[in-house]
């Protein structure tokens, strides 16, 4: 039960892009297309999982004074091996994410993750709080990304969606088109978790 | 001895001086009329629809959000008015007439009304939706048209002059009086200087930002803008070309969106003239005026805020502390 | 050459014809007159008199030992039949001195008139003019004897008598330059004296060209008193206006006239010295502009102090639908809630509005036009100060230079959309001033 409650935070309650927005420069930078999104949101889960799972194991071990450094050094670590992999294995996509993968280092979600809650619970809800987090961050890519493919582009997912006679708003495959929907966003799931709240 | 029942108790002062923000932007409006005559004899009647599908949309998401965000429905003040009035000026005159009405929506829903409604937005809507559809409809947004010539597209005089496009330039006189390429509301300086002067005898703008602007681009382009060197330039041309009557008169002195102090509104009219004039002899664009007074507006309480005037009573310029 | 006036200001509609070719009236004293007995900035004065006692006018009723203070004096004889607190013009119950007329007007034994100016010292003055009960007569009621001392290591080098009259309406100092002339010159010599200057300003509107000619034509022969002819301009007779204009000079922020040496007194006052000098009867009259839409018969009058304004109405008769009552000008008048209230030293005019003249409408969003930037005459941000006053920022309204306000209403006048600018400012400006106290 805690555990889902754990991963139910990690996607809703605080979820890093529209309640802590946390990893801004991932979120506006490579979400012009669904896809892009998806990848990666997969990328971030899998680096943040492990992350967690690993600083919650050598918690006790860890000088206070150092730690930072050695959560940079784990992080780092899986993020070499998802750059890689995606190198490997969908260099296309990889291609396209470019910077923005070795960037994951730096992301301040798996740094708060590491910081916040895997140095101070043991491994498990670790584990399920990177998850939570992970798909959280996932979720938030994705629509952005599916709702600036389909203004700018007309296609979700390369799938053309909207009549071929919509004209697509090139803006929302810049950079102003993702402070738009960001903004957009946010206003909504404010305002949608203040109804909720008067609602209950 | 009278008894006197019923009295009206209120603070000092017990007289107004009948001004309203309602009479101000209909001389706006009224303002802008001889430019929409013009710019229907120029291009037609497609350029009046425009107009009209702008003013109608922007109006209409006004009255639809202030009755969805329960404020009183004030669209009878005629800001929104002017806000499509001034959005549909600025198209060429061969967009789909969905282009304006969907600029309308975002002037007035995004940057107007999501930062609180009339006096809260903090750049000027038509501009802002103006450059919003720049970005997201490129070529409908500069295929210029020119007058009299049905559906050829053609270069505007600014586009020329930076090399940017093929051409003749027109003459002074065309340029004047707007039988020249360009969005249908800014092509006859005549027109805008008419409506310009009009709002400037009914004190309903200040003289500082449109001759700060006009005064600037005119140094300016008469400094850097000739070929042969410095001071070969050809300031007239820069004055009446593309954009900058409009802008000058109608945008840069939007009340919202520039600054109180009197030393501000100059700024505000010197800072967009050198912005117009960098973008136009340097920039990527033929033209700068809606960038720049979109850079100025998001200037503005910083020039408000450095701009505070000296006090009666007081000893020096004091400048914000903080 | 550019008429002298100052930077800012409004040009209200002044509506002074009215009343400006009605000559000065004496009013017969009513049965009843309320004499409040705080007509002074300052200590209020304590009452002299118990009720049941008979007083004369000019008998003294209340005096205090503080300086800045005047005393109040009765402005009929009878009986004292209350003291007690009533409304007064200023919005709140006073403690006042009810006089029962008896409708003999009989002066009291003591009053003696003054010396001439020559055999008196600026000492003398001084005393003569706390004596008289003076304060200052255009609606500040500050003690005009404290005005004239000046504060320690500084000087006076320059009388100005404000005969401007810059609010709508009124026409009481118009009529007394006109009518009084040679009372204002008196009291204008008599200012001179008390402060030691030989130089003196009497400066009227542009708009009251036939005082400006008959000041001029009675000082052909003297020397060191000027007139000089304004700019119509609404805060134009506001003491720091004024003197920016006359003679340049500024005021320094939160300081007095005399810092830059000067004296400013209104021609009411000056007269009312002049005729306190040379009778010996003490301020207990004085001219009140009667105007308005619901005024049937407006002019000017000669009332007793402590008249109450219903009587006066009576007098003048009343039209149509009144709906607001004023006690000043109406730009910074104040609105009153009942007839009842008395006429004190202050009061310059009373103007009843019918109700199609009280400005109506909602307030609107501030649209940051600046029009409350052009006309203020001080030079401040009244919309950043409303808006730092409504949210409670008080250490950038003071930055914002919130304590310079004179509350001259220019602002909320001017303001396209309606907004209570001024109003919303008085309140910053006290809790600024309470913030201020807090930390001391």
């Amino acid at each position: 039960m805690r555990m889902w409650q754990v991963f139910k935070n990690g996607v809703l309650d605080e979820n890093p892009t529209f309640k802590l927005v946390l990893g801004m420069c991932p979120t506006l930078a490579v979400t012009t297309a669904a896809a892009n999104g998806v990848w990666m949101g997969l990328a971030v889960i899998f680096v943040l999982t492990m992350s967690n799972l690993v600083v919650s194991l050598i918690r006790d071990f860890i000088p206070d004074k150092i730690r930072i450094p050695c959560y940079v050094v784990v992080i780092a670590s899986f993020v070499t091996i998802v750059d890689l992999l995606l190198k490997a294995y969908q260099p296309e996509m990889h291609a396209k994410l470019g910077i923005f993968i070795p960037l994951i280092v730096v992301n301040c979600i798996i740094l708060a993750r590491a910081e916040a809650f895997a140095s101070k619970n043991p491994v498990l809800p670790s584990i399920v709080d990177g998850l939570g987090m992970g798909v959280g961050f996932t979720v938030a890519l994705t629509l952005l990304g599916c709702i600036r493919e389909l203004l700018g582009a007309g296609t979700v997912f390369g799938i053309q969606v909207l009549p071929a006679a919509f004209e697509p708003a090139i803006i929302m495959i810049l950079p102003p088109g993702a402070f738009l929907t960001l903004g957009f966003l946010l206003g909504f799931f404010n305002w949608a978790g203040k109804r909720a709240k008067q609602l209950s | 001895m009278v008894k006197l029942d019923n009295l009206v108790v209120s603070s000092s002062p017990h007289l107004r001086s009948g001004e309203d923000v309602e009479k101000m932007m209909w001389h706006v409006n009224l303002a802008l009329l001889p430019a929409v005559v013009l710019s229907v004899y120029y291009f037609g009647f497609r350029a009046l629809a425009i107009i009209v599908f702008s003013i109608a949309a922007a109006v209409a998401t006004e009255a639809i959000i202030q009755k969805a965000t329960g404020k009183d429905i004030y669209i009878a003040d005629g800001s929104a008015v002017v806000t499509g009035l001034l959005l549909g000026m600025n198209m060429p005159v061969h967009v789909p007439l969905w282009l304006p009405v969907v600029g309308s929506v975002f002037a007035i829903a995004v940057v107007k009304e999501a930062f609180g409604g009339l006096g809260s937005n903090f750049i000027n809507p038509a501009l802002a939706a103006r450059a919003v559809l720049l970005a997201a409809w490129p070529v409908h947004m500069t295929s210029y048209a020119v007058p009299f010539v049905d559906g050829a597209t053609h270069a505007t005089p600014l586009s020329i002059l930076s090399g940017a496009a093929q051409g003749e330039l027109p003459s002074y006189l065309d340029l004047f009086l707007g039988n020249v390429g360009g969005v249908i509301g800014e092509t006859s300086a005549l027109a805008l200087l008419v409506g310009g002067i009009y709002l400037l005898v009914k004190g309903v703008i200040d003289w500082r930002t449109p001759v700060g602007f006009l005064g600037t681009v005119f140094v300016l382009s008469w400094i850097f803008g000739g070929n042969a060197g410095l001071f070969t330039g050809d300031p007239l041309y820069h004055l009446l070309a593309g954009g900058l009557m409009l802008g000058a008169f109608f945008m840069a002195t939007d009340y919202v969106t520039s600054p109180v102090t009197k030393t501000g509104r100059l700024l505000m009219g010197i800072g967009a003239g050198a912005i117009t004039v960098m973008i136009r002899l340097w920039g990527g664009y033929p033209e700068g005026v809606s960038y720049a007074i979109l850079l100025m507006n998001v200037a503005t309480p910083l020039i408000d805020r450095y701009t505070v005037p000296r006090v009666y009573g007081t000893a020096r310029k004091q400048l914000a502390r903080r | 050459m550019g008429r002298l006036t100052f930077q800012g200001g409004v040009h209200p509609n002044y509506r002074k014809e009215i009343t400006s070719d009605r000559p000065i009236t004496p009013l017969a004293a009513p049965a009843q007159v309320i004499i409040p007995l705080h007509q002074n900035i300052g200590a209020p004065p304590e009452p002299l008199v118990a009720v049941g006692d008979l007083v004369k006018v000019g008998q003294k009723i209340a005096d205090t030992e503080a300086f800045v203070s005047a005393p109040v004096h009765a402005s009929v004889s009878g009986k004292v039949v209350a003291i007690e607190n009533r409304p007064s013009c200023i919005g709140k119950e006073v403690l006042a001195v009810v006089i029962e007329s008896d409708g003999q007007d009989t002066p009291w034994e003591g009053l003696q008139p003054y010396p001439a100016l020559e055999e008196m010292s600026p000492d003398d003055l001084r005393q003569a003019l706390r004596e008289g009960g003076l304060v200052g007569m255009g609606g500040a009621m500050f003690p005009t004897h404290v005005k004239v001392t000046p504060p320690e290591g500084k000087k006076f080098d320059l009388v100005i008598i404000n005969g401007s009259e810059c609010e709508g309406y009124l026409t009481c100092d118009h009529r007394i330059m006109l009518e009084w002339t040679e009372d204002v010159i008196y009291g204008t010599k008599a200012f001179m004296k008390v402060t030691g200057v030989d130089k003196a300003i009497i400066g009227v509107e542009a708009n009251k060209p036939d005082a400006i000619e008959l000041l001029r034509e009675k000082l052909a022969a003297e020397e060191g008193i000027e007139v000089k002819s304004l700019e119509v301009k609404y805060p134009q007779g506001a003491e720091k206006q004024l003197i920016k204009a006359l003679t340049g000079r500024e005021v320094p922020s939160g300081g007095l006239p005399v810092d830059v040496g000067c004296l400013v007194q209104n021609v009411g006052t000056a007269a009312a010295f002049a005729q306190y000098l040379k009778t010996g009867m003490p301020l207990v009259e004085r001219v009140v502009t009667v105007s308005g839409s619901s005024v049937e018969n407006p002019g000017n009058f000669l009332v007793k102090i402590g008249t109450p304004f219903g009587y006066i109405l009576e007098h003048c008769g009343v039209v149509g639908e009144p709906k607001k009552l004023i006690a000043g000008g109406p730009m910074m008048g104040v609105a009153q809630i009942t007839a009842e209230v008395p006429v004190v030293k202050g009061t310059s005019g009373i103007l009843l509005f019918d109700k199609k003249d009280v400005p109506a409408g909602d307030a609107r969003p501030c649209v940051r036009c600046a029009k409350c930037v052009d006309v203020c005459p001080v030079q401040l941000l009244p919309l950043f100060l409303m808006d730092y006053s409504l949210k409670g920022m008080l250490h950038r309204a003071e930055e914002y230079h919130i304590l310079d306000c004179i509350e001259c209403g220019c602002c909320s006048y001017t303001c396209p959309s309606r907004r209570p600018l001024v109003q919303t400012i008085r309140m910053g400006k006290a809790d600024v001033l309470a913030r201020r106290r807090k930390r001391q």
